[in-house]
């Protein structure tokens, strides 16, 4: 293949713990810190990369509640709406233009669309590719930079859509800057998937993962740029991203590698023929290949009330991860790469791989009902709580898991909070992401608010919220078999269901006398379409269903999902 | 290891070779010569060869079983993950078996064992085309259980468009067929003749 990048390191991230370099390193105080250290360790605390994200395990961070819980001041500018202290900005992380082999769009009508569908952020992530790596990451840079100059009130991030060595796709994005090309770019031509010998290994390929994310990661140290994300994209849908390749992922880096798509894009694609593609909702209709994990089952290829299996499955591999106390945050995304009735197509007479991008598209009079993928902003919304409108608060807000997700815009607003029991000033509680710490045998609770949906969504109806589930699982520290995919002890503790009519939902659930750490995420459907889940009734009585192949209306089912919140004895 | 000599020869093969049906192009319904009342236990006791010849994947190795000459009366593949991710296959041969190439005895162990394995040539796949009912599919060929993804078994009256592309899989010792729920309240087969390919351009 002519690019035949030769792989210096290939270190397996068990031991990473013991490198941490000293500004890093809380347990080395300031004061014996050499002075280009204690500058290093103040840039690091003031991008927000110690505490809470600076380790695999919630377990390791006392620190974090207290940076979760912090009172927060707000930007002046900029759109999200106010709650529980934060200003939610809603977002998408997974979208395609012509600087795809699959896209059409230019950056603007993505972006543009995004914005008027009510998002706040939204990142640009082309196919790693050939053509990308040495043209299309440089072409789009202008675009983007155009884009936010035309959208002021949009935060347009430029990223990639990585083939992850060995795995899936996923969404790699930095805070904008002037480096912000560069290093995109060197870690597209360095780590991508497409760039490397077709006679790797598969231990080297999943060795390039890891090194790619640490690449990052070094590249927020040095400065170079002022943050780096990394959320794997579809990550069950051909099975290839295996349990094991997950927790190597997030121990690279958990400052970069922080999370997945709980729910891939794609949502359109269910919709029945004539009107629709008549597909596979997601276009999650793969089969196991030789590069799937033989573990997981066929229930892992297809989604569940839209959702991916990984976090559908209450008692899965979500919540194997949560229950070993490591911070994993999911998110929903459109991979907008041809939008459902679009009236546009591809610009004809492209060469992609001379020009690295297609010409712009041209209006065709014609509707295309066989697209499966709707608008950035129409369908799902990945709902961030930020200190203020900004890129950095963005991704200080992904970085610390204070996320919530929904489709079709089932709820208004949400606010989650673990409190000491009958603690309720406004300032307190521990929200989404974040860790409270209480001496054992405090008694702790949920407080949950939610503002039912008043205003119609993008299908013209105003959705209406059935039930809530609470779910809780005990965290038993890390697993010795990386490959586990279960957690037994996680289950539905508790369900609400919404009266019809209410106009908001407020509820407090006693989590009792704290005697072993645990963890607590929330669940919520219009109560459309569900049975039992996969891990069985008593685990999940009533769970998403499995998607109809050809028949799914994704309008006719919808769910939010929470990222936790633990709570852990002192 | 791989010999590879037998495996350029395999190729050389397949490349000539007749094809059973893999896209949408091609006639379905691929002529199997093996009688639909001779059911799995009428195998027992053959032996069951395993082979690796590298296939990156099911399609080619499909595209080399339909070649070979005899055919098998039971022809699985069977995924393997490393060093490199290939899929290997294990075969029954009512008579003398061809020449095969590279082995690989844990396909065989495999299939054997009826722990793994995706059936690609069994008793009664000839039959398998059009809507049928589960009752049905289960009376013409050797597949012993029907299931839906997440359900349980299938409702014997139920019925299933085969899509003229079935693929069941050894799980526990049984030969077992996998559906989903499809639009028109029918079932598919779990796996697709034309599954979504991965969009990145590599």
């Amino acid at each position: 293949m002519g690019h035949g990048h030769h792989h210096h390191e290939h270190d397996h991230s068990s031991g990473a713990a013991a490198d941490v370099p000293p500004a890093l390193d809380l347990s080395v105080p300031d004061g014996e810190l050499s002075p280009s250290d204690v500058s290093r360790r103040g840039f690091l605390r003031s991008a927000g990369l110690l505490g809470a994200g600076a380790a695999a395990s919630v377990l390791a961070t006392p620190s974090a509640a207290a940076a979760a819980g912090l009172p927060h001041s707000h930007g002046p500018a900029g759109g999200g709406t106010a709650k529980g202290g934060f200003r939610w900005l809603a977002g998408d992380h997974h979208i395609h233009t012509q600087h795809s082999s699959d896209g059409q769009y230019r950056v603007i009508d993505q972006a543009g669309h995004g914005r008027a569908f009510g998002l706040d952020w939204v990142v640009i992530t082309d196919h790693g590719s050939n053509a990308h790596a040495k043209i299309g990451v440089d072409k789009v840079n202008p675009d983007i930079l155009a884009t936010r100059e035309e959208l002021p009130d949009l935060l347009t991030f430029q990223g990639l859509e990585w083939n992850i060595p060995a795995a899936e796709h996923a969404t790699v994005f930095v805070h904008p800057g002037r480096n912000e090309v560069a290093v995109l770019k060197q870690f597209e031509q360095t780590f991508d998937g497409s760039q490397l010998p077709a006679t790797n290994t598969e231990a080297q390929n999943e060795a390039m993962a890891v090194a790619g994310i640490k690449f990052l990661g070094e590249q927020v140290k040095r400065r170079k740029v002022d943050g780096a994300l990394f959320l794997a994209n579809h990550p069950a849908r051909r099975g290839i991203d295996s349990p094991h390749e997950i927790r190597n992922w997030r121990d690279a880096d958990p400052t970069v590698a922080i999370g997945m798509e709980g729910a891939p894009g794609h949502q359109a694609a269910g919709i029945p023929a004539p009107n629709g593609r008549g597909g596979a909702r997601g276009l999650y209709d793969n089969n196991p290949s030789a590069a799937s994990y033989s573990g997981y089952p066929l229930e892992t290829y297809r989604t569940w009330g839209g959702f991916d299996w990984m976090t559908a499955t209450v008692g899965g591999l979500w919540d194997s991860l949560l229950s070993e106390g490591r911070a994993w945050w999911v998110t929903v995304n459109s991979d907008s790469h041809v939008n459902y009735l679009d009236q546009s197509e591809r610009g004809p007479g492209s060469d992609f791989e001379a020009n690295g991008r297609y010409h712009d598209p041209v209006y065709t009079g014609k509707v295309n009902t066989t697209a499966g993928d709707f608008w950035p902003g129409f369908y799902g919304r990945t709902n961030v709580g930020a200190a203020s409108f900004s890129y950095k608060s963005v991704m200080d807000g992904l970085r610390a898991g204070r996320v919530w997700v929904d489709h079709g815009r089932l709820i208004k607003t949400l606010d989650a909070r673990v409190r000491v029991a009958g603690d309720r000033r406004a300032a307190t509680g521990t929200p989404l992401g974040g860790v409270l710490h209480v001496k054992r045998g405090t008694a702790t609770e949920l407080t949950l608010e939610i503002d039912l949906q008043n205003v119609p969504n993008w299908a013209q109806f105003i959705p209406v919220l059935s039930r809530v589930d609470v779910i809780v699982g005990s965290v038993t520290g890390p697993v010795s078999a990386r490959d586990t995919f279960t957690a037994p002890n996680t289950k539905v503790v508790k369900s609400y269901e919404v009266s019809p009519g209410a106009r908001k939902l407020s509820v407090t659930y006693q989590l009792g006398r704290l005697d072993k750490p645990f963890y607590l995420r929330l669940r919520g459907t219009d109560g459309k379409r569900t049975q039992p889940g996969l891990m069985g009734v008593a685990v999940d009585p009533a769970g998403p269903k499995l998607d109809v192949i050809g028949d799914a209306d994704p309008w006719s089912d919808l769910w939010f999902y929470t990222n936790p919140i633990w709570v852990l004895p002192k | 290891m791989i010999h590879p000599a037998a495996a350029a020869a395999s190729q050389a093969a397949a490349a000539s070779g007749p094809v059973i049906p893999s896209g949408p192009a091609l006639t379905p319904a691929p002529v199997i010569a093996v009688a639909p009342a001779l059911g799995l236990a009428g195998l027992a006791g053959l032996p069951v060869h395993g082979v690796s010849l590298e296939h990156p994947d099911t399609v080619a190795a499909e595209h080399w079983l339909a070649s070979l000459s005899p055919a098998p009366v039971l022809a699985c593949t069977h995924l393997v993950r490393s060093p490199r991710p290939h899929v290997a296959l294990s075969l029954v041969f009512a008579d003398t078996a061809p020449e095969l190439g590279a082995e690989s005895p844990d396909a065989a162990a495999e299939h054997v064992a009826g722990r793994s394995g995706r059936a690609v040539l069994y008793p009664g796949v000839d039959l398998l085309v059009g809507t049928l009912r589960v009752a049905d599919v289960l009376a013409l060929s050797a597949i012993e259980k029907v299931e839906v993804l997440g359900g349980g078994e299938a409702d014997p009256q139920a019925l299933l468009d085969t899509g003229d592309f079935v693929r069941p899989q050894w799980r526990a010792g049984r030969l077992t067929l996998t559906t989903t729920p499809a639009a028109g309240d029918r079932l598919v087969p779990f796996e697709t003749r034309n599954p979504t390919p991965c969009c990145a351009a590599h």
